[in-house]
């Protein structure tokens, strides 16, 4: 098969898992549902590698599905585009996604909603794959905003609690703000280059005499960036990720780690070649200090946090802040690396999650916790090799990606340096104490949990290895020049091969000891942290302590640094008060009255001339023998003028 | 052929009436389907080239007023809306007593003629008169089979519009007394000063703006969406509403093209801050038939706004919009009547849960809130795009604040959602969905489903139309 057949097909396999499983898989047995649900992603998922292998070092393919609508001056295609970058894109959707695919039929097997849910699941992977694999913003805008739907689906899944419900609308809400912002981006590229599409606005930015004011370069990107800021939860539009947490964990992985929220990432290396321009340097900076505000600010919060999910649900806040910073110093192919490796990791971490809340009966307390390391060893080990390559310890797979980004920081901006080297021990700090304060001291669940502590089945544990490999080994993708005879760097020869625009350059550091030394610093602290987070909570077993008895700034982070409350005030409070208030006096009282009374003045004018109609023969006498006389007199008056 | 157009109507509308009382339900249902079906051979020997196929053509009837009854794309579009809206109207009536009701069925035959009416005049005239006829069967149907306290509210619907009517009316006069006659063509003929123009535009301005409508002059409708009875709400939401806009591109900017500088940016202006305004005061509604009512509104003001940026690609879009508000405007007001069937009520505080018990109903009535907020996939997606694009390009300020409606539209037709469906169960028992409303519901889903992934069945067929419209214009008055 031709790339441009197995194209269609990665896209359409999710959608006819969906659509099996929404039309009949109520009448499926479970281990059906969940078997052509994962059996789709799997399938899909050689089909990108094949895809891949053929792309890898060709000329990138474009396929014509139909075109949607043609108006006077541009049409909108549903046309698929496979280069590298969309592929490798594809390949982390599919792959990751069928791993969690596989976790879910373990996890949720005693859920009623089990066909929903991998029919959501499955609708999920193929709007992704549009975002991803569409030859044009306008696809992409397809996609962000499915996403967005099968988000809200899926946050809101266990909707008869009341409290899920809400915060799904919350995440819609929250994108839909960021998706207004990237679409009036999309109206002014339509404005200016007359298309959507990636290609032909790459060919005509890299044209020679190409001209573009820098308001409107600058006004292109920054709602781009907008948009991002909502789907990859950017400060401030960042809240919304920690409350997704209430859907079930298999999709925090899915969706709120591995893959949704690194769309915002991916429309901005898409779009490098705007974001090269010279007007877009105000926005690029915006973009850095903007990521690593959020990095900092969602680390700080992740410290004090004691639920397991909300420590990685703020992490995963941290870390693409993170990105955001590579991608503002122009460091395209180190954020994709990180992309990369963070899906592999985070995904284990959520999953690892996933599987001790399990074991835990549904509990997310980590007090509540404690010990686990004997009870559920797979889950143990997994999840320490999800926090070691989180927190940046030598070999494992983030501490290389994280590397490059913070080495690109210090070839540029050494303040940016030191801010990225604070967030990364505070990430280190944090997710050690999520660890410590899990698996290690004594259990202080109930005895009822403590009876039911058990592994998950192999559909779970399976997944959960494959990506703790992944975890380890994932580095190997772009090693540095230090180690081997000149790195593998093979990530960076692979985005510049055909990812068309001027901002794709090699991303190495340019100075082998400099690179050394960096990454010995960065490795070192990482390993100090663990082992001073290690004393702390396992030799002197200190437990989280509950939130209203701490103070000062461990109180704001546990309060989540009152970002809900100030939103509440400054935004919905408002508009609430707008929408009772306008309806009440506004609407209520006086546009309505102002229509009724309307009605009564002509009614009124009407009474006052009734009164003049009596009826009565005399009264008209009357009248008529004053008109006779005001007749006598004007016709008096006119003559002798 | 076209005849049929008319004489259908009419003949259900009086034949129904001594039609046995256990007929009347198919008989209604019958009786519309084959009006669509002649909605459909026209559109079929309809060569697409965008002109007006006049099929009643006779210039000298009776003193300026002419026999001129025709169609183009446009109006075979809103034609076909019409047609399919109705049967479906009536379906969703299936379980209400009202359906078996030989005057309602019968009234909502006349609307349809009169729909029909305005949809394929070309004479100023005969639009005004089949303008006015639509109000009398929708009064009627609110007053006999509305809610107990419906007289007031209707009292001022009626005044209202009346009242805008006779401000087209009087504009209308004011073109012929200088025209040859109240076709279309020679009204169009009619040069005017730019000052003419604009209070002469005014005039219909009033009625359109009232009818679809736009902030300020909207009050009438929430209270007489919520007092009319189901079928009244959806004919005026779904179609009657739609006379507006649509006679804003037939007849208002096309017959006074010198009064666009002059009304252009206040129409504009006001629409905006409808969308917005409307669905501000939608958000905090605690009757779920009035959050309905003012999103509804605030749709039609962004194709309102949409309209009078007079951009062809915006036009389109409003087009698909139209199309699309019509369909789930109906849908939205038979999922809201289909939660007053069972429970009685449709104040928000007292429901919740009902995902539970009617998975069905859930499902359908979430892919309509979806469509609601325009999601991809649905056809309202494209025709917000394009809409929204014509207004950013005209002014960006005011396509951001249009544009709020992505946003603020999510709040409310969520927030109806979830406090209805979702959350602990409140009742004992909610059926699932009776068949008749299962297949509105599905014939409205998929319709805005297939319209959303190829809108081009909408926009091919419109689109030389438009631009034969559009170009009218912009050479001034025909000349």
């Amino acid at each position: 098969m031709s790339v441009s057949q197995i194209l269609p097909l990665i896209l359409l396999l999710p959608l006819i898992g969906a659509f099996i499983n929404g039309t009949i898989g109520k009448s499926l047995s479970k281990v059906v549902v969940g078997t052509i649900a994962t059996g789709v992603m799997a399938i899909s998922f050689v089909l990108a590698v094949m895809a891949f292998m053929s792309v890898q070092h060709g000329e990138p393919v474009t396929v014509q599905l139909f075109t949607m609508i043609k108006t006077s001056g541009f049409s909108l295609n549903a046309r698929l585009f496979a280069d590298n970058l969309s592929l490798w894109m594809t390949l982390i959707v599919t792959g990751v996604g069928t791993l969690i695919h596989l976790f879910s039929m373990g996890y949720m097997k005693h859920d009623a909603g089990y066909y929903k849910f991998f029919t959501y699941l499955n609708l999920f992977i193929f709007a992704m794959l549009t975002l991803v694999l569409g030859s044009n913003y306008f696809m992409l805008f397809f996609g962000w905003e499915g996403v967005g739907i099968c988000s809200y689906l899926l946050i809101g899944f266990w909707y008869q609690d009341f409290k899920n419900t809400l915060a799904a609308r919350k995440a819609f809400i929250m994108n839909r703000i960021g998706d207004l912002g990237l679409l009036i981006g999309l109206f002014l590229i339509l404005g200016k280059f007359g298309t959507l599409e990636y290609v032909e606005v790459a060919k005509a930015v890299m044209m020679e005499g190409f001209e573009i004011s820098e308001y409107l370069i600058f006004g292109i990107t920054i709602c781009l960036f907008i948009g991002a800021t909502g789907k990859s939860a950017q400060i401030p539009l960042f809240t919304w990720l920690p409350d997704a947490m209430a859907g079930p964990t298999p999709v925090s992985a899915l969706i709120h780690a591995a893959t949704m929220v690194t769309a915002g990432i991916f429309l901005t290396v898409r779009s490098n070649f705007l974001f090269e321009l010279d007007g877009a340097h105000l926005t690029k900076d915006i973009m850095l200090y903007v990521g690593l505000a959020t990095s900092i600010i969602a680390a700080i919060i992740a410290m004090r946090q004691n639920d397991i999910k909300k420590v990685l649900a703020y992490s995963t806040v941290s870390q693409l802040g993170m990105l955001f910073v590579a991608l503002g110093m122009g460091a395209y192919t180190a954020a994709m690396f990180h992309v990369t490796t963070h899906a592999f990791f985070k995904a284990l971490l959520f999953l690892g999650s996933g599987s001790v809340i399990h074991a835990m009966s549904d509990e997310q307390d980590i007090r509540k916790m404690g010990g686990l390391r004997k009870k559920i060893p797979i889950t143990h080990f997994t999840f320490l090799i999800g926090t070691l390559a989180i927190s940046g310890i030598p070999l494992l797979s983030g501490f290389y990606s994280k590397d490059e980004i913070i080495g690109h920081a210090f070839e540029s901006h050494k303040f940016v340096y030191f801010a990225l080297m604070f967030s990364s021990a505070l990430t280190a700090i944090y997710m050690f104490r999520l660890y410590f304060v899990t698996f290690f001291g004594t259990f202080r669940g109930t005895h009822e949990q403590e009876h039911h502590l058990h592994e998950g089945p192999a559909s779970m544990t399976l997944p959960l290895i494959i990506l703790a490999v992944l975890s380890i080994f994932g580095g190997l993708l772009n090693l540095p020049g230090v180690f081997l005879h000149s790195g593998t760097h093979w990530l960076s020869h692979h985005y510049a091969f055909n990812v068309t625009g001027p901002g794709m350059e090699l991303g190495e550091h340019g100075d082998p000891n400099t690179t050394l030394m960096l990454m010995a610093a960065a490795g070192a602290m990482a390993v100090i942290i663990s082992i001073i987070t290690y004393i702390v909570y396992v030799k002197r077993n200190s437990v989280p302590v509950a939130d209203d008895q701490l103070k000062g700034l461990e109180k704001a982070s546990a309060m989540k640094l009152y970002f809900d409350e100030i939103y509440d005030f400054l935004f919905v409070k408002p508009v609430l008060w707008l929408s009772e208030k306008g309806a009440h006096y506004f609407e209520g009282a006086f546009l309505h009255r102002g229509v009724v009374g309307l009605g009564k003045a002509i009614g009124k004018s009407g009474d006052i001339v009734r009164k003049i109609q009596t009826g009565r023969t005399d009264n008209y006498i009357l009248w008529m023998v004053f008109g006779i006389i005001g007749l006598i007199v004007y016709y008096i008056i006119y003559y002798k003028n | 052929m076209e005849l049929l157009l008319f004489i259908l109507p009419v003949f259900f509308a009086l034949s129904v009436l001594i039609v046995p009382k256990k007929g009347v339900r198919a008989y209604g249902i019958i009786g519309s389907l084959a009006v669509l079906g002649v909605v459909i051979a026209c559109m079929m020997q309809y060569s697409n080239d965008g002109t007006v196929h006049l099929f009643a053509d006779k210039k000298d009837w009776l003193s300026g007023i002419t026999l001129s009854f025709g169609y183009d794309g446009i109006s075979l579009l809103m034609l076909l809306l019409t047609a399919v809206l109705v049967p479906l109207v009536l379906v969703s009536n299936f379980k209400n007593e009202l359906a078996e009701n030989r005057l309602f069925t019968s009234m909502v035959f006349f609307m349809q003629l009169g729909l029909i009416g305005v949809f394929i005049s070309m004479d100023g005239l005969w639009f005004y008169v089949f303008w006015e006829i639509t109000l009398i069967p929708i009064f009627l149907i609110s007053w006999w089979f509305g809610a107990p306290e419906r007289k007031a509210a209707l009292m001022k619907f009626f005044i209202y519009t009346f009242v805008g009517s006779l401000a087209m009316l009087a504009a209308l006069i004011g073109i012929k007394v200088n025209a040859a006659s109240f076709y279309i063509e020679d009204l169009k003929a009619v040069v005017f000063t730019s000052k003419a123009a604009c209070w002469l535009a005014l005039g219909f301005f009033l009625a359109f703006a009232i009818k679809i409508p736009i902030f300020p002059f909207h009050t009438w409708q929430p209270d007489t969406y919520t007092k009319s009875p189901m079928a009244g709400t959806m004919l005026l939401s779904g179609i009657m509403l739609k006379m507006a806009l649509y006679g804003m591109i037939r007849w208002m900017i096309p017959l006074f093209p010198e009064a666009m500088a002059c009304i252009q940016y206040p129409i504009i202006v006001l629409a905006t801050i409808g969308v917005v305004y409307a669905a501000v005061i939608a958000i905090k509604q605690k009757d779920m038939k009035r959050v309905f009512a003012f999103a509804s509104m605030s749709h039609v003001g962004l194709i309102a706004a949409a309209i009078m940026t007079w951009d062809f690609d915006a036009l389109s879009g409003s087009m698909v919009q139209i199309i699309n508000h019509g369909l789930v405007a109906v849908g939205l007001f038979l999922a809201v009547e289909i939660i007053e069937r069972r429970t009685a009520t449709r104040n928000l505080a007292d429901l919740g849960g009902f995902a539970k018990q009617a998975p069905k109903f859930a499902f359908w009535f979430a892919v309509l809130a979806f469509a609601s907020v325009s999601v991809p996939l649905t056809s309202g997606f494209i025709g917000e795009f394009l809409m929204l694009k014509g207004l950013v390009q005209f002014d960006m300020i005011i396509g951001i604040i249009a544009g709020t409606t992505l946003i603020l539209g999510a709040v409310y037709t969520f927030r109806a959602y979830q406090l209805s469906m979702y959350g602990p169960v409140t009742r004992d028992q909610f059926a699932d969905l009776h068949w008749s409303e299962l297949i509105v519901l599905a014939i409205i889903v998929i319709a805005v489903v297939i319209l959303g992934i190829y809108p081009a069945a909408i926009t091919d067929f419109v689109n030389p139309s438009l631009k034969i419209v559009l170009e009218t214009v912009s050479t001034p008055s025909g000349l």
